[in-house]
């Protein structure tokens, strides 16, 4: 999934995207996970509010949004800025981590070492391009592509190519493009391939070659153009569409993953999202008695302990487990 | 294996009036236990065990549960939280089915690797069954079946033990008690050897004239008469044993029924399901017609005969006296055969598949007796499994593990003959390839007329397995099969040299005309014979073979394992790899190829490796492993698939893996 989220246009633009700079800081600067989360989803259910949002009492009703945020929309709607924000964004340390983390392949982990160091600027970073490993190395190239974000119109050009490419390989492979592009979204930041075969599932050996010809292929052709780690079951890279009249386009990220068939629409349905889609369907599952992971789908037992993977043959399979009504990829974006 | 005993339930969260939990006790599958109502939530049943158990296998018949989970417990835990998880949550149906009610009955057998290790590890002695479906709630559901198996018990395999264990098995249902009982006062002391040595020789009048234990056999007969008789007799058993006191021969005669009809209560039923199925498989449509009108004749003919063995005496042909010698000469050796029914089969450990009580337990007990051990669950150390039929998953994984399987018949047949049978003939593997296995072309032969036998009439399948399990066959006689009648003649002849044998089994294949009296049978017998010897005037075919009948039948008495054909051993010195994915069956008979030829297989690369056998394209590997041994040849399966058959060893070059370009 990609690091950077799609910017939500709604009518409190304003309140969502505050919440989620303070998202960010909390994951990269402060480590603090939960905190992000609570930011995410309290940005989701106000940018799905069909209304503006006048004061925080309003906003603390929805589901998610508790005093500590409504006296933040209070704040933000009075004086039009947030004094926590400001001081974040004055404190260079803070800032310095939020932009490195930018980079692909540096985390907040990565960054904070590297702002210990003294690196605070992309400049910073070329000059010791010593300090960073191939992935990173690769990130900080791209970086300004990898910061654009990828038009529908264009994913769905490379969708073809590889779709393509891939059944030319072998026509039994199943390949999805997931993420929020396949949630119908208008641009997505990078593109993530879920690929399985028939005769790989989660009984049998390892088939690294299932993968690796697959991007030998799409290298081949010259859609994939750097290699940015390539496991057993993972291949993240960088591709390029050549565009036909000699356009040219920004270089993109791109990761194929090798699912298991067995395990496919497990995966399929996690890595479309979006991630907070996945919380409530998970929430859900636990209701009815089911744990739900990008794996698999287990009934739980008496005692809380999980029982053998169900058999899956499609995403609407694990919807049926848990009985919920099968919904579109288009309609989890809530 | 050996099954768990389930005392009884100890409490369930909901039953049915009819479906109660109680019916989980029992072996039938159509007792169920049903929840009381449709769509609750859940229901559990717990059950206690006998005595404390390790639980090693679980066997589960679903009745419309969508989910089913196994936890055990002790009966002095007090806390319901007590209870750990054996089988994890299990899918029995999925939502659609549980919508469509379709496939409610599922059975799925977990074995000791699907259980929870830690807990299957230790003994318990209650088990808590909890069972949902919140996908139907229109349904009432629960199981159908549960059975518990403890681990193997080497203990197990002795006889002694195995009687013992008995009465586990009539604990799971009505109709098994029944048979047990029937079963186990065969089981009395001496009653058993009895019945064997009286059975072991080739059953003319003669021979049991000879034989000098009438007493106690006949004290045997009655006692297995007494029992058997409610269950599975055929009505109209044409004598009463506790009636009259027989003479000497007769008293034989009323035992050998009794015995037959035992027997074929236990061969019949399954080897009929069997016998059919081969039949379809290889029809031959002339054997039928045949069939029909001779056995009608043989209900017309008039019991006119006086007696049996004046009546047979003139009309006997040369080939029937020569047939006769053979009981005559088997019988000498009969006392000391049946000293060593515990020697047999000594040394063979067995596992049993795909058979079901009450016959399993009749099988199992027949090889107990000849001295075999018995395994619930194939190990390293066993060497046969019995399998009836193919497919089942023993069979698989056995086959996988390169292990022996037969059917049957080899069990059943050594413990008739009293003599350890090679159990080539009694292989059990797919009909392409047997001529594979069984390397001689000719015992298919007999093989195939031994199933029509017990196919058109189960009358004389003693005689004919004995004839159908001599070897080496004179070539005219294979040829002889192939004209329509000859083998008829074959029968007949066996028939003159065991008629009383044949009697009671005539009445079951008949159904009726039981009536009258035995000697009435064999004297009709002997006349159908004398027609038919006449008629088809094949006495110089019948003679050699009637001559050579004893004199293979002592090689092989002599010659317990049949030695395996020669094979070349053109593999020696040379050491194989098979690397990569194979389907399990072809993996299978690499090895066994490679190990025929007397080639040495490795499990790991090692720099003894020669040939690395491979179905998978040029890989990276191959390179690094050519650095590290450069005399390596990758080669494909066919290689020696081609070598085994042109039987010698061919240039492997043609068939070797080469890189990609």
């Amino acid at each position: 999934m990609s690091k950077r989220k799609a910017p939500q246009e709604s009518l409190n633009e304003g309140i969502t995207d505050f919440l989620i700079e303070l998202a960010n800081y909390e994951r990269n600067v402060n480590r603090a996970i939960h905190k992000y989360n609570a930011y995410r989803k309290a940005a989701s259910v106000i940018s799905k509010y069909p209304c503006k949002i006048k004061n925080g009492a309003e906003a603390k009703k929805l589901d998610g949004v508790g005093s500590k945020i409504a006296e933040k929309i209070d704040e933000f709607l009075t004086t039009g800025k947030l004094r926590k924000l400001e001081k974040i964004r004055q404190d260079d340390t803070s800032s310095s981590i939020n932009l490195l983390t930018r980079v692909s392949g540096i985390g907040p982990a990565a960054a904070r070492k590297l702002v210990e160091e003294g690196i605070r600027s992309l400049e910073d970073l070329k000059k010791n391009e010593q300090k960073l490993n191939h992935h990173q190395k690769i990130g900080l190239k791209y970086f300004e592509d990898f910061e654009k974000r990828i038009p529908r119109k264009e994913m769905l050009q490379m969708q073809e190519i590889i779709l393509k490419e891939v059944g030319k390989q072998d026509p039994d492979y199943i390949a999805t493009i997931c993420g929020s592009f396949r949630r119908g979204a208008e641009s997505s930041g990078d593109i993530d391939i879920l690929l399985t075969h028939p005769a790989f599932t989660s009984e049998s050996a390892k088939q690294p070659k299932l993968l690796h010809q697959v991007v030998e292929r799409l290298e081949k052709t010259g859609f994939v153009t750097d290699t940015l780690s390539k496991g057993d079951t993972k291949f993240m890279g960088v591709c390029l569409l050549h565009g036909e009249s000699g356009e040219s386009y920004p270089f993109r990220r791109i990761d194929i993953r090798l699912i298991p068939k067995d395990q496919y629409y497990c995966g399929v349905l996690y890595f479309t999202g979006s991630d907070i889609f996945n919380k409530n369907m998970r929430a859900h599952a636990l209701e009815m008695g089911f744990t739900l992971n990008e794996y698999t789908i287990r009934p739980l037992g008496v005692t809380g302990v999980a029982g053998e993977p169900l058999p899956v043959q499609s995403e609407e399979d694990v919807f049926e487990y848990i009985q919920w009504k099968y919904r579109e990829p288009k309609d989890r974006s809530e | 294996m050996p099954d768990i005993k389930v005392k009884h339930v100890v409490s369930c969260s909901s039953e049915d009036s009819t479906h109660k939990a109680e019916n989980l006790l029992k072996a039938d599958t159509y007792r169920k236990w049903k929840s009381s109502k449709a769509g609750e939530k859940q229901v559990s049943v717990i059950l206690q065990f006998e005595k404390e158990e390790q639980v090693h296998s679980i066997d589960v018949g679903n009745e419309c549960s969508a989910f089913v989970e196994v936890l055990v417990g002790h009966s002095t835990s007090v806390s319901e939280q007590d209870y750990e998880v054996i089988l994890v949550t299990s899918s029995f149906m999925s939502p659609t089915e549980s919508k469509n009610s379709s496939n409610s009955n599922r059975v799925r057998m977990f074995g000791p690797e699907k259980l929870v290790k830690g807990t299957a590890e230790k003994k318990w002695d209650r088990v808590k069954i909890v069972c949902t479906q919140p996908y139907n709630k229109n349904l009432s559901y629960g199981l159908s079946f549960i059975r518990f198996h403890s681990p193997p018990d080497p203990g197990e395999a002795q006889p002694a033990a195995s009687s013992a264990s008995t009465p586990r098995v009539t604990k799971l249902g009505q109709f098994v008690v029944k048979e047990e009982e029937s079963n186990s006062s065969g089981m009395k002391p001496g009653s058993l050897f009895f019945n064997r040595s009286a059975k072991s020789p080739l059953f003319s009048p003669k021979a049991s004239q000879n034989n000098d234990q009438p007493a106690p056999s006949y004290a045997a007969a009655t006692l297995r008469a007494s029992s058997a008789g409610e269950p599975g007799l055929l009505t109209g058993t044409p004598e009463k044993p506790s009636a009259k006191t027989p003479s000497p021969k007769e008293s034989t005669l009323v035992k050998k029924k009794f015995e037959f009809s035992k027997e074929s209560q236990v061969t019949s039923s399954a080897k009929k399901s069997v016998s059919k199925e081969q039949a379809k498989a290889s029809p031959r449509p002339k054997e039928s017609p045949t069939e029909q009108p001779a056995s009608k004749k043989m209900k017309a003919t008039p019991p006119s005969v006086p007696s049996s063995t004046a009546g047979r005496d003139p009309a006997v042909s040369p080939a029937t006296i020569t047939a006769e010698k053979v009981p005559a000469k088997k019988k000498q050796k009969k006392p000391a055969e049946a000293v060593e029914l515990q020697q047999i089969l000594q040394g063979t450990v067995f596992v049993l598949s795909g058979f079901q009580n009450p016959f399993r337990a009749q099988l199992r007990d027949k090889a107990l007796e000849m001295g075999a051990k018995y395994q619930p669950d194939w190990t390293s150390d066993c060497t046969h499994l019995i399998c009836a039929f193919l497919n089942t998953p023993k069979y698989s994984q056995v086959k996988a593990m390169g292990g022996t399987v037969v059917k049957k018949e080899w069990i059943l047949d050594c413990h008739k003959r009293k003599q350890r049978l090679s159990h080539k003939r009694y292989l059990m593997y797919g009909p392409q390839s047997s001529s594979e296995e069984e390397g001689n072309d000719e015992e298919d032969a007999p093989s195939q007329k031994q199933n029509e036998n017990t196919l058109c009439s189960s009358h004389g399948t003693e005689e004919d397995d004995l004839i159908s399990e001599k070897p080496p066959r004179t070539p005219d006689l294979v040829s002889d099969e192939e004209m329509p009648g000859t083998s008829r003649s074959q029968h007949e002849e066996d028939f003159s040299g065991s008629t009383d044998e044949d009697v009671p089994e005539q009445h079951e294949s008949k159904e009726e005309d039981s009536g009258g009296d035995t000697e009435d049978e064999l004297r009709r017998i002997v006349d159908i014979n004398q027609k038919k010897q006449t008629s088809l005037s094949k006495t110089t075919a019948d003679d050699p073979y009637g001559g050579s009948t004893d004199e293979n039948t002592d090689v092989e008495e002599e010659d317990e394992d049949l030695p395996i054909p020669e094979l070349p051993d053109f593999f020696l010195g040379k050491h194989f790899l098979l690397y990569g994915d194979f389907p399990p069956a072809e993996r299978r008979m690499l090895s066994r190829y490679i190990i025929a030829f007397n080639g040495e297989l490795e499990e790991y690369m090692n720099e003894k490796v020669n040939y690395v056998v491979t179905m998978q394209d040029w890989d990276d590997t191959f390179e690094e492993a050519l650095v590290e041994n450069a005399n390596l040849s990758f080669v494909k399966p066919r290689w020696i698939y081609t070598c085994n058959e042109r039987q010698k060893l061919i240039p492997h070059q043609p068939f070797v893996v080469v890189p990609q370009t």
